[in-house]
C-alpha cells in the first residue's frame, strides 16, 4: 500500500463521520404536502413569538437552520411538543405528532436552511471560488470590513454563516442596494453631545432614556439622551457595488456567500 | 373572675367578627368610598382605575422609594408575564402570579400570609402565555379563573380551596385568564381561546354553591338573537366562531347592566368560512346581570379578519355630551379608534382614531365602520398591526381632569395574508399569522428598531372630542395599564421596564423607576395606616413604592 492510498483510506472514517452527522441532522425527506402543511402550522402556531423571519427570539434564530437544543428531527419534534421549561416556549400539546413533524419538515425545507419568507426571484449564481477571490481582493475590499470566521471588524457582520440564513436575492440586494433593507442589529447611529462632539457606531440597544453603541473604535459606549444635542439613525457604511462590479462578478460573490454555511 | 369574663367576651366578639362577611356586595357597590382599599379588578364597577388618595402628589412624587418586592415563584418554577392587578382589602393584599399562584401579602412589608399554588392540567393550552389578570373577592372568599378552564373559590383567610368548578373544556382551547367580576351573589367569568375555535360565552355562578346560574353565548346559536349574522349556508361556522372573553366587565347598578367586551371571531385571519358580521364578536354587550339576557350591543369591527379583539375595559362615565347629561362608555379599541357610546341604549356617539389607521374610512350614520381594507391572498398592508393600537391593558379615567388615560402602540402595521385554514378540535384555528415589525408578545432585551416600525406611548384623551391632549412617548411599546390619582398623577410603564409618575394635566415625567422587566399589568394604589403606596408588577416581581418615612 503506497503512502497515497494509506492517506486516502485514513480519510474515509472522517468523511463517513461528517456525512453521518449531516444525515443524522436531517434524517427524513419530506413530501411537498407535508412541507406546505407545516408552513401553515408554523404560521399559525409559531410565528407569533418567533416572528416573520424566525429570528425574533433571542438565542433561537430559527432562520439559521441550526437549533441549540435539538439536532435530530425527533429532538425537534419533542422540543416543540414538550416546550422548554421556564421559558415562553410553552408545550404545544395541541399539535399532534404529525403536525409537529410537518412543522419540522417546513423548517428543514427552507432552501438555505433559513429565510422563512420565500424569495423566489431568479438570481444569477456564479462561481464560488471566483467569488472568494473577489471577496478578498483589493478591488472589492469586502474583507477589510467583513470577517469569515474571524477577520474584518466588529462593526460589520461576520459572514461565516450567511449562506445558511439569507436567500440569493437578499444577498444580491445587500451588494447592489445596501440601503434597501438594513436589518436590526446592523443599523448605524449617530449622537452629538451638547459640545458638538459626534460619535457614530453600531446601535446595540436603546430605550426611552439611553443608547448603547459599539463606537467606531470598537468600544462599548452608552449615552443618556437627555445629555445629547441630537441623535438618530444614519445610513450604513456598506457601499453599493452597482457601478463597481459586473453582473458576473456579483453572481460569483453571491455564490461564495451561499457557500458560507458555518460549521454545519 | 371579672378579667376572665372580659377575655371571654372579647374572644366571642372576635369569633363573631370573623363570621361576618368581610366584603359585602354593598362594599363593592361603593368601592370608591374606600380609597385605602382596592376591592375590584378595575378599582370600582366603573373600571376607572382612579384612586382618590392624594398623599403622593406632584410635589413629592420624585421622592418615591421602593418599599418591597415580591418575586413570583410558582410551583413549577415558571416565571412568565405578570398581568394581575392586586386587590387590597382591610390590610391584606391578594394577587396572582403566573400561572395560577395566589398569595396573600402584608402590604406594608411584602411578607406572605399564605400562598396557594394551583397546578393547572397539562392540557391547558393558551395562545399567548400562561397568564392571569387577577382575583375577585366576595365575603371572605377569593375567586380565580384557572388557565385550564375552571373557576376556583378560596378562603381568603388561609388560602384553602373551597370549591373548583369546570367552566369549559381546556382540551378544546378554553382557558380562564381574566379576573372574575362579582355582582351581588354572582361571580361572572368568560373563557379565552379565540385562537382555538371555541364558542365563547359569559356565565354567572352562585358564589356559595358554584352552580351556574346563567350563560350568555357570545356567538349565538339557532333561535338566539344575532344568529342571522352568521351567514354561511352550512350554518356550521358559529359552532367554532370564537368570541372569547378575557377582560373583566364593568357594571352600572342604576341601569342594572353589566358591560363586556367580546374577542375575535374564529378563524382570526380568514373570514371566508364565516360570512356575515359574526355577532357578538368584536362587540360590547350590555347584559342584565340577573338573567344574562342581552339588552343591547355595539359592534366595533364587523366581520373582523385582523384579530382586533374588543377585549378592553368598559370605562363608565357620566358626562355632559352636546349639552345633555349622558351615561356613556369610553372605549379605546384595539382597532385604533376611541369610542363614546351611550350605555343606556348602545347608541354610537363618537369614533375617533387615536393612532394611524387605514382599515376604515369613517362611519355611516348608524356608527357602523366603513371598511376600507381586507386581508388578501397577496397580502394587505393594514394599520394598526395585529397586536393592535391598544389591547387588554386597562386604561384610566380621572374625574378630576375629566381625561381618559391609555396605553397605545403608535403607527404599527401588519401585512395580512389570507390562507386556507381548517378546524381541528384543540388546535389553533387562525390562518396565516400577519407579519409585524414589533414582537407580538415576546420581549427582546434589545431594541434596534426604527421609529417607523412603531413606538409606544401613554395618551391622554379628551372624551368630548377624542382629541389626544398629550402623549408620553416611549421607544418601545407598552402592555401596561394606567392609574390616575386624586392628586393629578398618572402612573404607567412599558416593555422597557420603566415605571413612570406623570403629570396628569401635561404628561410631563415627574418620576421614574427602572424595574428591569416588562410591565404588563395595571398599577394600583392603596393606603395602610395613613400611608399611601403604589404597586406595579414588572417581569416576575411585584414592586411597591411609597414616600420616605
Amino acid at each position: 500500500m503506497n503512502r497515497f492510498f494509506r492517506s486516502v483510506l485514513g480519510l474515509i472514517p472522517c468523511t463517513l463521520l461528517a456525512f453521518s452527522g449531516a444525515v443524522f441532522a436531517q434524517e427524513h425527506s419530506y413530501a411537498p404536502s407535508d412541507i406546505e402543511n407545516g408552513r401553515g402550522l408554523f404560521q399559525a402556531n409559531c410565528l407569533g413569538c418567533h416572528g416573520d423571519n424566525g429570528d425574533q427570539v433571542e438565542g433561537a434564530d430559527l432562520s439559521s437552520g441550526r437549533f441549540r437544543r435539538a439536532s435530530t428531527d425527533e429532538e425537534l419534534i419533542r422540543l416543540i411538543r414538550e416546550g422548554i421549561p421556564n421559558t415562553l416556549m410553552i408545550p404545544k400539546t395541541n399539535l399532534s405528532y404529525g403536525d409537529t413533524r410537518a412543522i419540522v419538515a417546513f423548517l428543514r425545507s427552507l432552501p438555505t436552511g433559513g429565510a422563512l419568507v420565500a424569495d423566489n426571484r431568479d438570481v444569477r449564481i456564479g462561481d464560488a471560488s471566483r467569488g472568494e477571490s473577489l471577496f478578498f481582493s483589493e478591488q472589492t475590499q469586502c474583507s477589510a470590513c467583513h470577517g469569515v470566521n474571524g477577520g474584518g471588524n466588529l462593526l460589520s457582520p461576520d459572514l461565516a454563516n450567511i449562506g445558511a440564513t439569507r436567500t440569493p436575492g437578499s444577498l444580491e440586494d445587500s451588494m447592489l442596494d445596501p440601503a434597501k433593507e438594513v436589518r436590526a442589529g446592523q443599523r448605524f447611529y449617530q449622537v452629538t453631545d451638547m459640545s458638538g462632539n459626534r460619535t457614530e457606531g453600531l446601535l446595540l440597544n436603546q430605550d426611552t432614556h439611553s443608547l448603547q453603541l459599539l463606537n467606531g473604535e470598537e468600544k462599548l459606549a452608552a449615552f443618556q439622551k437627555s445629555e445629547l444635542d441630537s441623535h438618530g439613525f444614519i445610513p450604513s457604511p456598506m457601499p453599493s457595488y452597482l457601478d463597481v462590479l459586473s453582473p458576473a462578478e456579483v453572481a460569483d460573490l453571491v455564490a461564495y456567500m451561499l457557500s458560507l454555511k458555518g460549521d454545519q | 373572675m371579672k378579667a376572665v369574663k372580659i377575655i371571654a367576651c372579647l374572644l366571642l366578639a372576635s369569633i363573631q367578627l370573623s363570621a361576618v362577611a368581610q366584603v359585602t356586595p354593598e362594599r363593592l357597590l361603593n368601592a370608591e368610598d374606600e380609597p385605602e382599599n382596592w376591592l375590584l379588578y378595575g378599582g370600582d364597577y366603573d373600571s376607572h382605575r382612579h384612586s382618590d388618595l392624594t398623599q403622593i402628589n406632584k410635589s413629592n412624587v420624585d421622592q418615591l422609594e421602593l418599599k418591597w418586592v415580591w418575586q413570583n415563584r410558582a410551583r413549577d418554577g415558571a416565571s412568565e408575564k405578570f398581568e394581575a392587578t392586586p386587590l387590597v382589602v382591610d390590610g391584606v393584599m391578594y394577587t396572582v402570579g403566573a400561572p395560577n399562584n395566589v398569595v396573600a401579602i402584608d402590604p406594608v412589608s411584602g411578607r406572605l400570609f399564605w400562598q396557594y399554588s394551583y397546578t393547572p392540567l397539562p392540557e391547558a393550552r393558551l395562545c399567548c402565555g400562561r397568564v392571569n389578570r387577577g382575583l375577585a373577592i366576595h365575603g371572605n372568599d377569593l375567586f380565580m379563573g384557572t388557565i385550564d378552564g375552571k373557576l376556583l373559590k378560596l378562603d381568603a383567610r388561609n388560602g384553602e380551596p373551597v370549591w373548583l368548578v369546570d367552566v369549559a373544556d381546556p382540551e378544546l382551547g378554553y382557558a380562564l385568564t381574566l379576573a372574575p367580576l362579582i355582582i351581588g351573589d354572582k361571580v361572572i367569568v368568560g373563557p379565552a381561546g379565540g385562537e382555538y375555535g371555541i364558542r365563547g360565552f359569559i356565565a354567572a355562578y352562585d358564589v356559595e354553591s358554584g352552580e351556574q346560574l346563567w350563560k350568555f353565548n357570545t356567538v349565538p346559536g339557532p333561535g338566539e338573537p344575532g344568529f342571522e349574522s352568521w351567514e354561511d349556508p352550512e350554518q356550521e361556522a358559529w359552532k367554532i366562531g370564537g368570541g372569547s372573553i378575557w377582560q373583566t366587565g364593568s357594571y352600572d347598578p342604576e341601569l342594572n347592566l353589566t358591560y363586556w367586551g367580546v374577542g375575535n371571531p374564529g378563524p382570526d385571519w380568514n373570514g371566508d368560512s364565516r360570512p356575515g358580521d359574526n355577532l357578538y364578536t368584536e362587540s360590547v354587550v350590555a347584559l342584565n346581570p340577573d338573567t344574562g339576557e342581552i339588552v343591547w350591543h355595539y359592534q366595533f369591527t364587523p366581520h373582523d379578519e385582523m384579530d382586533y379583539d374588543a377585549t378592553q375595559a368598559a370605562v363608565l362615565v357620566d358626562m355632559e355630551w352636546q349639552g345633555e347629561e349622558r351615561k356613556v362608555i369610553l372605549w379605546a379599541n384595539r382597532n385604533g379608534v376611541f369610542y363614546v357610546i351611550d350605555r343606556e341604549s348602545g347608541e354610537f356617539l363618537l369614533g375617533e382614531p387615536f393612532v394611524s389607521v387605514n382599515w376604515l374610512s369613517g362611519f355611516d350614520e348608524n356608527g357602523r365602520p366603513i371598511r376600507a381594507l381586507y386581508p388578501t391572498e397577496e397580502g394587505t398592508f393594514i394599520m394598526p398591526n395585529n397586536q393592535g393600537a391598544t389591547n387588554w391593558y386597562p386604561p384610566s379615567y380621572s374625574p378630576v381632569t375629566e381625561l381618559f388615560y391609555m396605553p397605545a402602540w403608535l403607527d404599527t402595521f401588519s401585512v395580512y395574508t389570507k390562507r386556507p385554514v381548517e378546524y381541528t378540535p384543540g388546535q389553533q384555528y387562525v390562518g396565516a399569522f400577519p407579519t409585524m415589525a414589533m414582537p407580538a408578545l415576546g420581549v427582546n432585551p434589545v431594541n434596534q428598531r426604527l421609529p417607523e416600525e412603531g413606538l409606544g406611548a401613554i395618551l391622554a384623551i379628551n372624551p368630548q372630542t377624542g382629541e389626544v391632549v398629550w402623549r408620553h412617548m416611549m421607544t418601545n411599546v407598552t402592555d401596561s395599564g394606567v392609574l390616575s390619582t386624586g392628586s393629578n398623577l398618572v402612573f404607567a410603564g412599558g416593555r422597557e421596564g420603566h415605571f413612570y409618575g406623570l403629570d396628569a394635566e401635561t404628561g410631563k415625567e415627574l418620576w421614574k423607576a427602572s424595574l428591569g422587566g416588562q410591565i404588563a399589568n395595571g398599577p394600583m394604589s392603596y393606603a395602610i395606616d395613613g400611608k399611601q403606596y403604589v404597586a406595579i408588577a414588572a417581569g416576575a416581581g411585584l414592586f411597591v413604592f411609597g414616600l420616605p418615612e
